[in-house]
């Protein structure tokens, strides 16, 4: 059976004119417009947050009582202000939105998430976590193999906004057959029209022509890339700019925060019901080898007030009870820290799970700082019994097919 | 072919590539005889969609597209450099593939008098001329467009995206030191290379060397230097990262002005470490430079440089015999990375089929090639060069250590879209000044007047509606599918 997917990818899709929105989203549209408890599963959308280049654990989820901590950080401990959760763990004092959820019973901290055998290459890691397997490669990522399977079991919205990641490139947990719409701002996402003489002229149907035929013209690797992309861009183009003017932003972005703008184009799809599954976004800049504090304490309150913002536009638009937010990096850092007032490459970390559908507290264990290994911590979960969890609590997917492998579901999530 | 004829030895006795270029090429170029004899085998023996397919490849002789030298030296031109105008493909098809590509290598002996009589002073000392971020972009795509020496060029970016640096924690001043650091030593040793670049103010700062002190190692130069500039990840332990460390101690941000600024390094002794370490099983009172020549004559650095090398003008995933016969041509010749380029640009590989359009133009290929079929004035080349950070690739500031993973990864939706788009506005900026040109001299310079039947159509289809429109006409050029691969 060929899905709608099959066709366009084959360019037997009839080229859609004019502003004429394809009717699949003309039914998002409908869809998101009423009451979302009709929601079915496979409604939920999970937006990731990558914390780029190895997020320091120890100086997110603080064991503000344990001496080795302060031992172990002469220069980069939190001393004062932590956020408490706990007698003996607190949130870094420029998470206090986080804070906030915590107390509302709608954060979920798992503790110590890493894998065996860590790699410390930032890459070789990453890739670990993009595609849920300890060998890494060039696989599918783990959440381009859920978009196939929503494809295999008729779920999909089968359109090029399923997956989007805020950003100029195609995440690798997307990488799959299955498009993904990498998304900069909503203005710029459009083919723009030739002037000529004064006179507006639209190319859209001329190279929508180039780029149906280019590969059966028999070239190289990219014909086929190119005359889906931009069949695809296109139509998500079509549907983006028939719903931008009826979005009204109902949480407060902080200005000049990319991580704020990112989060707030992944809210304007999810709220115009364009049919996003997952989204991704990314703030990097995590990996302080040097003069660590002064980045490390930006990056979280950008990265606290961005999420903070996104939580209340959601929730403003009714939204909240289908949007879970998962943070990742691909390791924490070094126990102890440098001489360069900074922290090298390290393992184990937390991951936050955030939003209404979450069961809040604190899973797994916190690793011991006195039982290392080569000055790095232990970890205590594996990050796919979260990825499993996330999986089969929430999305409802068949975690361990996804996976390839069994792995410990943590209660994260109500029912 | 008269040329194909005689290249009829048994693929086994040469290197792969050396070998002729496959069957269907040689039919696909052959003359209307050949064509006739050919479609008269195929027909025979094959079934009809087989033959629908190889008389699409005949008529549209698409892959034996590199057996016209035009072609040929305006693949060279893509490839060694930023691509060509229409005088640039004449004057180097002048001299043949030989001589054209004698002339790229030996760029030394080209003078670019002209270009650096346009180009915008730019001042890494500060004061008038400072500078800035903007101004450094500028500056560096005007030269990509306007170079007598297109090679050099091309390997400053090669450069930049193996041994990364980057705005986001060095400055644009350093980020300019170590672009001409990158002109200056683009086709000498690789271990020079690596020495000078380990003590480089904007590597010291991206990677954290500045802060590297004795008793006060910090890892992050060391552990990059193995895994992403020489031998790649599997080929050392994390002892060895802990040790070389300690050797990379002791070079330090020279004077007084914020390290963001300063453009000088300085060996401290006392902030070396001294002292004895283990590196890869050897064990010795190492330096940096020592560290170097330990990992520079590994077999692992060569074949991985080779692939890069070979990845970034051929195509990629070479076959394992080219790999090996890069990587001895580099242990042979003194790890110089002129030597491997020499090499590989006297393969046949490099011509055959498989290499051509094998490359999804980069950002800057696709702008700087642009600019040249639009021209371009001082505050085109700035405003082109911001424009590229929706395609994914802003110059000096690399996403991440990695570089940019190049590739198909340059295509998405959003990405192409830009792309297209910025082809109308450079257009629309010169469309006063566009000399009026016809479709087929357009599209002979920019796309090898090789094109698909259904864009070769839409063109002239264009060109029919739109008489006199050459902004327009050229831009739909620049906007071809074809236009987007290398």
């Amino acid at each position: 059976m060929f899905s709608r997917r099959d066709f366009m990818r084959q360019g037997l899709l009839p080229i859609f004119a004019g502003s004429a929105v394809p009717a699949v989203f003309a039914n998002g549209v409908a869809a998101a417009a009423a009451d979302s408890p009709k929601a079915t599963p496979s409604d939920r959308v999970l937006v990731l947050v990558q914390l780029a280049g190895g997020n320091d654990g120890l100086n997110t989820l603080i064991p503000f009582q344990d001496g080795a901590y302060h031992d172990a950080r002469p220069t980069l401990r939190q001393d004062q202000g932590v956020l408490t959760l706990n007698s003996q763990l607190g949130l870094h004092p420029n998470l206090k939105g986080l804070k906030a959820s915590w107390d509302a019973g709608q954060l979920a901290i798992v503790q110590g998430v890493g894998y065996p055998n860590p790699n410390l290459s930032h890459f070789a890691s990453m890739s670990v976590w993009e595609t849920a397997s300890v060998r890494g490669g060039i696989g599918d990522g783990w959440l381009g193999r859920y978009l196939n399977y929503l494809d295999q079991v008729g779920e999909s919205p089968n359109h090029a906004l399923e997956g989007v990641s805020a950003g100029s490139l195609v995440p690798p947990e997307l990488r799959s057959k299955t498009p993904v719409t990498a998304l900069q701002s909503l203005r710029t996402f459009r083919l723009q029209p030739v002037n000529e003489h004064g006179t507006q002229v639209d190319v859209e149907n001329p190279l929508m022509k180039f780029y149906s035929a280019f590969k059966g013209a028999g070239p190289a690797p990219f014909g086929a890339l190119l005359d889906t992309t931009l069949q695809e861009a296109l139509q998500a183009s079509h549907a983006l700019q028939a719903t931008d003017a009826t979005y009204v932003a109902k949480g407060t972005y902080p200005t000049n925060s990319p991580i704020a703008s990112a989060l707030k184009l992944v809210a304007e799809t999810i709220v115009s019901g364009l049919g996003v599954r997952v989204a991704h976004v990314t703030l990097g800049g995590f990996d302080n080898h040097a003069r660590e504090k002064p980045v490390h304490d930006k990056l979280l309150l950008d990265l606290d007030q961005a999420l903070t913002a996104f939580m209340q536009d959601l929730k403003g638009h009714g939204l909240d009870d289908r949007v879970l937010v998962m943070t990742w990096s691909e390791f924490g850092r070094r126990v102890k820290e440098n001489g360069s007032a900074g922290t090298d490459h390290g393992t184990a970390a937390p991951m936050f799970v955030l939003g209404a559908p979450v069961k809040g507290g604190l899973y797994g264990q916190q690793p011991s700082l006195n039982d290392l290994d080569n000055g790095n911590l232990k970890f205590t979960t594996d990050f796919r019994s979260v990825y499993a969890s996330v999986l089969q609590g929430y999305l409802k997917a068949p975690a361990s097919d996804l996976l390839g492998g069994n792995f410990e579901i943590l209660p994260l999530l109500k029912a | 072919m008269d040329d194909a004829a005689s290249r009829t030895s048994p693929a086994t006795t040469r290197p792969i590539w050396k070998r002729p270029v496959s069957r269907r090429a040689v039919l696909a170029t052959g003359a209307a005889g050949a064509t006739a004899t050919a479609l008269a085998v195929l027909w025979k023996g094959d079934a009809l969609s087989q033959i629908l397919d190889r008389v699409r490849d005949l008529t549209h002789a698409y892959q034996g597209a590199l057996n016209n030298e035009r072609v040929r030296v305006a693949h060279l031109l893509r490839r060694a450099g930023f691509g060509a105008t229409a005088g640039e493909l004449d004057r180097y098809l002048a001299m043949g593939t030989a001589g054209a590509t004698q002339v790229l290598l030996d760029y030394p002996k080209t003078s670019n008098a002209s270009l650096d009589a346009a180009l915008p002073a730019v001042d890494p000392s500060g004061g008038r001329g400072a500078a800035t971020v903007a101004a450094i972009q500028g500056w560096w795509l005007q030269r990509m467009v306007e170079t007598a020496r297109p090679l050099e060029e091309k390997m400053t970016l090669f450069w930049h995206g193996l041994l990364t640096s980057g705005l986001d924690k060095a400055g644009p001043a350093q980020m300019f030191t170590q672009n001409q650091l990158f002109r200056k030593m683009a086709m000498g040793n690789f271990d020079d290379l690596l020495k000078a670049i380990s003590k480089d103010p904007a590597m010291m700062i991206y990677l954290d060397t500045e802060t590297n002190r004795k008793g006060k190692p910090n890892e992050n130069y060391a552990r990059e230097l193995m895994e992403l500039f020489t031998t790649g990840i599997g080929h050392y332990s994390e002892d060895d990262v802990r040790e070389s460390a300690r050797a990379f101690t002791g070079w330090t941000l020279q004077g007084s002005q914020q390290r963001r600024l300063t453009t000088d390094s300085v060996f401290v002794p006392r902030l070396h470490d001294a002292g004895p370490k283990t590196f890869m099983g050897r064990n010795g009172n190492f330096t940096g430079d020592d560290i170097v020549d330990m990992l520079a004559p590994l077999r692992v650095t060569a074949e991985r440089l080779s692939t890069r090398l070979f990845s970034f003008f051929a195509y990629p995933n070479p076959e394992p015999e080219i790999v090996h016969h890069l990587a001895d041509t580099f242990q042979k010749n003194r790890y110089n990375v002129g030597a491997v380029v020499r090499e590989i640009f006297a393969m046949d590989a490099f011509y055959s089929p498989k290499a051509y359009r094998a490359l999804v133009k980069s950002p800057a290929e696709l702008v700087a090639q642009t600019l040249k079929a639009t021209g371009a004035d001082a505050k085109g080349y700035v405003a082109a060069a911001t424009a590229m950070a929706p395609m994914g690739q802003v110059l000096f500031y690399p996403p991440n250590v990695a570089g940019w993973p190049a590739g198909s990864s340059w295509i998405n939706s959003s990405t192409l879209l830009t792309r297209i788009n910025l082809a109308n506005s450079a257009t629309q900026r010169m469309r006063t000044a566009l000399p009026t040109q016809s479709l087929d001299n357009l599209t002979r310079t920019l796309v090898d007047g090789n094109l698909s039947p259904s864009t070769k159509d839409g063109l002239k289809a264009y060109a029919a509606a739109h008489p006199g429109d050459q902004a327009g006409l050229l831009f739909m050029v620049l906007a071809t599918p074809e236009f987007q691969l290398n």
